[in-house]
């Protein structure tokens, strides 16, 4: 019986695309990212994999790395070193920096995240 | 140095140097400017920062102001990424192949072989499995994307795609097919699926025509797909 969405061994699904396309330069920040916060012994494989598992649904429909990105969000939160008013503050200030428009806050996406 | 036109990495002035840390370990002299510059052979990404990206990044520079964590631990990783891949495996391997009894020894403890040649792993065992004419083997990680990051560099996108980790424990061969090996029903296909603790590493057939061959020609005859088994050694005649 499945009872996490990571434990996809054994489904069936499309051919692989054997070529590697590498990371984009944002992954490659949130895998080192997530390197030196394992190394500094702040969350460890388990745990990351379990926040990751907590997405429920989501999770088929989401990247890699979002997904990773998402599992380390909420491990940090759980963990208390910031809070979700520091999170979007720094977020909103980086957007800010570069000057992109907040996607969070489009109607598009919020209706997509129901 | 010069910028490049999406170099959504770039911090306000004197942010950057702010952060530094010298305490990590260094292996040799380099310029740490050039951490922040994004690796030409990725720049692919062009377009404005999503989400996850600056979800991400905000994340880091959360961690650097609570003094948790530096950019400079950050943008060493990130280097690393390209220097670690994929040799180390590579050398391990074309070690065994020379070496009988450091075949055994591999086979025996991996972490602690290749500990030997300063190749020091992140998981708790490393468990090197061996292809004979009558078995080969294969490695996974079905649950997320664990990969001996220490022998092989990082893992290729297919590694930690749905459709590799779905299939290649229940149809291995027709996975296999779609990366050019075909195996005779005769051998035995086992697939090792990896876990957080636990990682695997596979020492292909040394190929006929290689006698003779140095230690460094061999290595260079080892890609990272036959080291995940995918792909088998072969000389061209």
């Amino acid at each position: 019986m499945k009872t996490i969405p990571s434990d996809i061994g054994g489904e069936p699904a499309g051919a692989v695309d054997t070529v590697d396309h590498g990371m984009k330069h944002w992954e490659r920040q949130a895998n080192a990212f997530r390197s030196v916060v394992q190394m500094a012994k702040i969350t460890c494989t388990d745990e990351l994999r379990r926040a990751a598992e907590d997405l429920g649904d989501r999770y088929k429909n989401m990247h890699y790395f979002e997904i990773t990105t998402n599992a380390m969000r909420t491990v940090l939160l759980e963990k208390g070193l910031f809070t979700e008013q520091e999170l979007a503050a720094k977020m909103a200030d980086i957007r800010a920096r570069f000057n992109v428009p907040d996607e969070m806050e489009s109607p598009l996406k919020k209706a997509a995240r129901k | 140095m010069s910028k490049t036109p999406h170099d959504y990495y770039a911090r306000k002035p004197g942010d950057h140097h702010d952060h530094h840390d010298h305490s990590h370990a260094h292996d040799h002299d380099h310029d740490h400017d050039d951490h922040q510059q994004p690796n030409p052979a990725n720049e692919h990404d062009n377009g404005p920062p999503g989400d996850y990206e600056i979800m991400s990044r905000a994340m880091q520079e959360l961690l650097e102001q609570k003094g948790v964590i530096t950019a400079a631990q950050v943008a060493k990783r990130m280097e690393l990424f390209d220097e670690e891949f994929p040799y180390h495996g590579a050398q391990v391997v074309a070690r065994a192949w020379v070496d009988a009894a450091f075949k055994q020894r591999l086979l025996a403890d991996g972490r602690a072989a290749c500990a030997e040649m300063g190749a020091m792993l992140e998981a708790e065992r490393l468990i090197a499995v061996e292809n004979t004419p009558d078995t080969h083997n294969v490695i996974v990680c079905t649950l997320c994307s664990c990969y001996p990051r220490a022998l092989l560099g990082m893992p290729p996108t297919w590694y930690k795609s749905r459709n590799y980790r779905s299939r290649v424990v229940f149809e291995p061969r027709a996975v296999l097919k779609e990366f050019g090996t075909e195996l005779p029903d005769s051998v035995a296909v086992r697939v090792h699926d990896s876990n957080a603790d636990m990682r695997y590493l596979v020492v292909p057939m040394r190929p006929q025509g290689t006698e003779g061959w140095s230690e460094e020609k061999l290595a260079g005859l080892l890609s990272r797909d036959m080291l995940v088994g995918v792909t088998v050694p072969r000389v061209s005649a």
